[in-house]
């Protein structure tokens, strides 16, 4: 649910522009602090867990409009470093499949890697306490999803202005309109209230349904890490050793 | 994610003037149809926007099972109707830019086979990101077969009854679990394929 699902040109230009911005400064620094010699090892493994996010957001749950992300358990054994650059590759194809904006990819990979990233640490920072996988993954898992929906939230309460402008546009000003400008120009239209766009209804539709999925990808991750521990615990570096 | 390979497929057999129209400027016009439902903002625009996409669609004899595809982001654009007080124009006007960018991309993958694509992205994107792009699009395929058969395995065996959530849940998360081994494995065994056909940090592709 943390992925921003708005098709292109509804947020306002300021906003995705400076997603885009971020993120192509994030991914070029990473991309070149590659190491070269680590590269041909990296970059398939980059990207068959790439292949795995984008398989698990196939999966829908259809009532409650939720997929799983397999964001945090790709975060658990990537690293922080890679699952950004994994989570970039997996909005880019994506939006190539017609799953999400093409200008949106950047808020998207932000939002996305701060699931991945904040489910590292958090897993790492839970082991250290609890010592028993079920909490320490259950726990990240959730928190991370809480995090990355509120953050979600944020980026969509930004663009406010932008929503009551696109709401009032029955009154005809033009076929195209093009801003650049974070600033609200004129009201469109005498008519219009600014209380039109309802981001507490939003929320209190968003945040019970992603209260659900939360639980869901909680339990699925959980289990996830759990036959991963069984078969090749060497991947989840428990004990701090380099796999 | 079955039309996946539907897509593939309708890009390489395709034999309409579309599939046939360079990849560049199918590009430009996928640029094109971004800025259109970026900068428009009234009905009638983007209706007309998405009757030229539809119509060409149709005219470059995509199967229809890949049209499915496009209707995809209107489940999650639905979330979104809430923000508007339930205006009429504001909905319409959403679910236009959904269609319109969801078409238009599923247009462009499915006249263009993938390493065009991702061949001319690969003139003005880093080429570590490009080989990135193209690594995870074909493991996707390579994934999306393994993900077919622990389906397929689970569903003989008993392994999904909605009479049984936990145990289905147990199962459905085992086979994810077995999917990600099952990638981390066969990226072991491309790195070493990609070192011993003399893998240089970019891959080349072949011109159109």
């Amino acid at each position: 649910m943390s992925h921003i699902h708005l098709p292109d040109g509804v947020l306002p230009v300021w906003l995705w522009v400076s997603g885009l911005v971020v993120t192509i400064l994030i991914g070029a620094f990473l991309f070149r602090s590659f190491k070269k010699e680590r590269v041909p090892k990296r970059l398939p493994l980059l990207g068959m867990m790439a292949a795995v996010m984008v398989l698990g957001a196939s999966v829908e749950i259809v009532p409650i409009a939720y997929h799983i992300n397999l964001t945090v358990i790709s975060g658990i054994l990537l690293g922080p470093s890679l699952i950004f650059q994994a989570t970039l590759v997996v909005n880019v194809i994506l939006a190539l499949f017609g799953h999400g904006g093409i200008t949106v990819i950047g808020l998207n990979t932000l939002t996305l890697s701060i699931e991945g990233i904040l489910g590292y640490f958090l897993f790492r920072i839970f082991w250290r306490i609890f010592k028993r996988l079920t909490p320490t993954v259950f726990l990240a898992t959730f928190l991370a999803l809480l995090v990355s929906t509120v953050s979600m939230i944020g980026v969509v309460s930004l663009g406010t202005s932008h929503y009551e402008e696109l709401i009032h546009q029955e009154d005809p000003q033009g076929v195209f309109e093009f801003k650049l400008s974070k600033e609200k120009s004129d009201q469109p239209g005498k008519g219009s209230k600014k209380d039109e766009v309802n981001l507490k209804r939003f929320m209190a539709i968003i945040l019970p349904l992603s209260f659900i999925g939360w639980i869901l990808e909680g339990v699925i991750t959980t289990f996830i890490v759990r036959y991963i521990h069984r078969l090749r615990p060497d991947l989840l570096r428990l004990d701090g050793e380099a796999t | 994610m079955i039309q996946l390979s539907y897509l593939d497929y309708s890009a390489v057999e395709g034999k309409s003037r579309l599939h046939r129209c360079s990849a560049t400027v199918k590009l430009i016009g996928m640029a094109l149809v971004l800025f259109g439902i970026v900068a428009l903002r009234n009905i009638p625009g983007l209706l007309f926007l998405y009757a030229i996409l539809l119509g060409l669609f149709f005219l470059s004899r995509i199967p229809l099972k890949i049209f499915s595809l496009t209707f995809y982001p209107l489940t999650f654009a639905v979330l979104f109707i809430f923000l508007s007080g339930f205006r009429v124009y504001f909905i319409l006007l959403l679910f236009l830019k959904v269609l319109c960018g969801s078409t238009g991309v599923v247009l462009l993958l499915a006249t263009t086979p993938y390493p065009l694509v991702f061949r001319i992205l690969g003139k003005f994107l880093p080429s570590l990101f490009v080989t990135a792009l193209f690594l995870t699009y074909r493991s996707v395929f390579i994934l999306l077969k393994v993900l077919e058969e622990t389906e397929h395995a689970l569903h003989l065996r008993g392994g999904l009854q909605w009479r049984h959530p936990w145990r289905s849940l147990t199962n459905i998360s085992n086979a994810f679990g077995h999917l990600l081994l099952k990638g981390i494995d066969n990226s072991e065994k491309m790195h070493q394929s990609m070192m011993l056909r003399g893998f240089k940090n970019r891959i080349h592709f072949r011109g159109e």
